[in-house]
């Protein structure tokens, strides 16, 4: 009861202009599919929605509490892979699939947790990408359970039916497009109570000063876990909601390190530790990555006339450049690295703070 | 290996020197991290990666120039070495006194920037650098020894011998020590600590780079091999004590042991496990690790 107590106490705290920015935003991109008759757009939206999901639950447990995991490709996995494994193998609705993935995060989060929180610092990283790789290579090893290396491909995704009330039927991109805005506001919500509230300040104390926040009487250990949990539950959600809607998983993909560095990434280059950070992050990172797959960004060098399509360049670019998305989350985490520490948020709120000054 | 005719025991001595082989190629890798974590500590996530660029260096030199890839080395160690000098230069230099989180963050970012380059020019096909000698091996007291392996031991034997002489009776090496004993009071004794860490940074992408020419006979070659031997160079420099070098080695060993064993009476598919639940259990009960009171 607290909780809600503290959760209407901070909402009559918040200031009028901002929360009507957000309802104004949150209204556009509900009526965005209607107007916007292209797949394209709507699939660019719905990949946006996912890496908010999971740069948001990443921040609560990195740029929240501190605790630098780069292992959060074990709860991404276990939960698209509970979802999978019953989709495919029993028949089971992926929203019924999405709820058990969340226990099963949790449980592997705690288990994760119990080991892990024990270090600190660079040696709770290492301990962090371990324990995910042991995940990988049982995910990998386990060939009856999670068909190995093979993956699972899903074939059809049954709907979710109340006798004959159709709820979701998932046979266009519009039900993906809303699950995953409203699973994005919903992390976002649980992101600015965190923020907000007596549990959020606790995690905060840990991150600023951890012996300092037990000498208060804040037990590390049960806050980290909680924050984990919390985290580790969005995440497997992500995890869900990539599954069902690419179709498609397997170790190396859902499981790996390259999963956990862009789950991190999205936080750091938004901004860590804020509330829009992950939100900037994925806005950066998807239409920047999808371009350089799609191939539009070499399409726009011929065209512009810069590089002549025949030329070995342009031969070059036009093969390999969609094979390396990844290089720019590479030179983005460096630039960021070095000249914005802060990400792009806190970059551009210093920027604006600088020439406020000088105007005054 | 795995014919049933095998007597248990000689199975057992058959994996046990297989498995101190590779070790030592290992051991190379987990000294190059242990070297730049003593000087800077700093934990390089890019370190397997640097490795992958030694391998493609040697590929090259082997299908453009012929060069065997153990003869390469002479060109592997001071390309290597400068490379490594330059990424400490422009980019580890900046963040020595910056959040041990970006730390790792920059280093995980150099390491995409290299295996996606790579993978540019080369694609992620798999290479293989066959020499004549890359499967013949020869037979000591009734135990097969691959040739490619041996060899890559007995010159990582020559290489770990001169480092330590290096660091421990030359003044350069002297100086390296007591940056990474304290880089204070180092400093305060006249050594010039910027340039001990570009050395070290050299140093430790010179072995790196060492052990990917050493590996490229028996090793598929392709761009994203690095993340795994960074895993694997963790798990050895923790084992044997952060900032040691002599823990390096014995973790490196001791690895190579533990996944030839489980290969062989466990699975291949599990023997990574073993290792990293080996990690997981020296992180919790001996964190300072096997060696962890000298520091190199």
């Amino acid at each position: 009861m607290s909780i809600f107590g503290e959760i209407i106490g901070t909402i009559r705290r918040v200031s009028p202009l901002p929360l009507l920015t957000f309802l104004a935003v949150t209204g556009a991109l509900l009526l965005f599919p209607p107007l916007v008759d292209s797949p394209y757009a709507l699939h660019i939206m719905i990949l946006i929605f996912l890496s908010v999901i999971m740069g948001e639950s990443w921040n609560i447990l990195g740029g929240y509490t501190g605790q630098y995991s780069v292992g959060h490709a074990a709860y991404f996995g276990a939960g698209a892979y509970t979802t999978m494994i019953l989709m495919q193998f029993r028949e089971v609705p992926p929203w019924y699939g999405m709820l058990a993935g969340i226990a099963v995060s949790i449980l592997t989060a705690l288990i994760i947790g119990s080991i892990c929180f024990r270090l600190r610092g660079p040696y709770f990283v290492l301990a962090s990408i371990a324990a995910t790789e042991i995940l990988r290579l049982t995910a990998l090893n386990l060939k009856d359970f999670t068909n190995g290396a093979e993956g699972i491909l899903a074939t059809d995704i049954p709907p979710l039916q109340f006798g004959s009330f159709l709820v979701t039927d998932f046979t266009t991109k519009d039900p993906f497009y809303y699950i995953g805005l409203v699973f994005a506001l919903a992390v976002i919500a649980v992101t600015w109570i965190v923020q907000h509230s007596k549990i959020g300040y606790c995690f905060q104390a840990i991150r600023e000063d951890q012996d300092a926040a037990h000498s208060l009487g804040i037990n590390p250990s049960l806050y980290k876990n909680l924050s984990l949990a919390i985290s580790a539950a969005f995440t497997s959600l992500a995890g869900s909601f990539y599954a069902v809607y690419i179709g498609f998983i397997d170790p190396t993909t859902v499981l790996s390190l390259d999963m956990s560095v862009q789950i991190v990434l999205i936080c750091i280059i938004g901004g860590i530790g804020t509330i829009f950070g992950p939100v900037v992050g994925a806005l950066v990172l998807v239409p920047l990555s999808e371009a350089l797959r799609s191939n539009i960004i070499t399409q726009g060098l011929i065209t512009a006339g810069l590089v002549n399509e025949d030329s070995p360049v342009g031969q070059f670019l036009k093969e390999n450049l969609a094979h390396a998305h990844v290089l720019i989350y590479g030179i983005l985490v460096v630039v960021v690295i070095l000249f914005m520490p802060d990400g792009v948020l806190g970059f551009l709120r210093k920027i604006l703070t600088g020439k406020r000054r000088k105007a005054a | 290996m795995d014919s049933p005719s095998l007597q248990p025991l000689l199975l057992f001595v058959q994996s046990l020197i297989s498995g101190i082989l590779v070790g030592g190629v290992y051991a190379l890798i987990g000294i190059g991290l242990t070297i730049i974590f003593g000087v800077m500590r700093i934990i390089n996530f890019a370190h397997g990666d640097i490795m992958m660029i030694g391998m493609y260096l040697t590929f090259n030199l082997f299908t453009l120039a012929g060069v065997d890839p153990f003869v390469s080395i002479a060109v592997c160690i001071p390309v290597m070495f400068l490379f490594g000098g330059l990424l400490q230069k422009l980019f580890i230099n900046r963040i020595l006194n910056a959040l041990p989180q970006n730390q790792i963050l920059l280093t995980i970012g150099l390491g995409l920037i290299m295996s996606n380059t790579m993978m540019l020019i080369y694609t992620s096909d798999y290479k293989i650098l066959t020499t004549d000698y890359s499967s013949s091996s020869f037979s000591l007291m009734g135990i097969s020894i691959s040739q490619p392996l041996a060899i890559s031991f007995i010159i990582t034997a020559v290489i770990t011998a001169v480092l330590y002489w290096f660091l421990m009776k030359t003044d350069m090496g002297q100086a390296i020590r007591a940056t990474a004993q304290d880089r204070q009071a180092a400093q305060l004794m006249g050594i010039n600590v910027k340039r001990m860490s570009i050395i070290a940074f050299g140093l430790g992408a010179a072995l790196a780079g060492t052990a990917g020419a050493l590996i490229s006979p028996t090793y598929y070659i392709f761009p994203q091999i690095g993340s795994t031997f960074t895993l694997k160079a963790f798990v050895i420099t923790v084992l044997g004590g952060m900032g040691s070098v002599i823990g390096a080695t014995l973790g490196g060993i001791l690895i190579g042991i533990a996944e030839s064993l489980g290969a062989v009476y466990i699975s291949s598919g599990w023997k990574e496990v073993l290792v990293y639940v080996i990690f997981l259990l020296v992180l919790l009960f001996k964190p300072s690790g096997l060696l962890g009171k000298s520091r190199m």
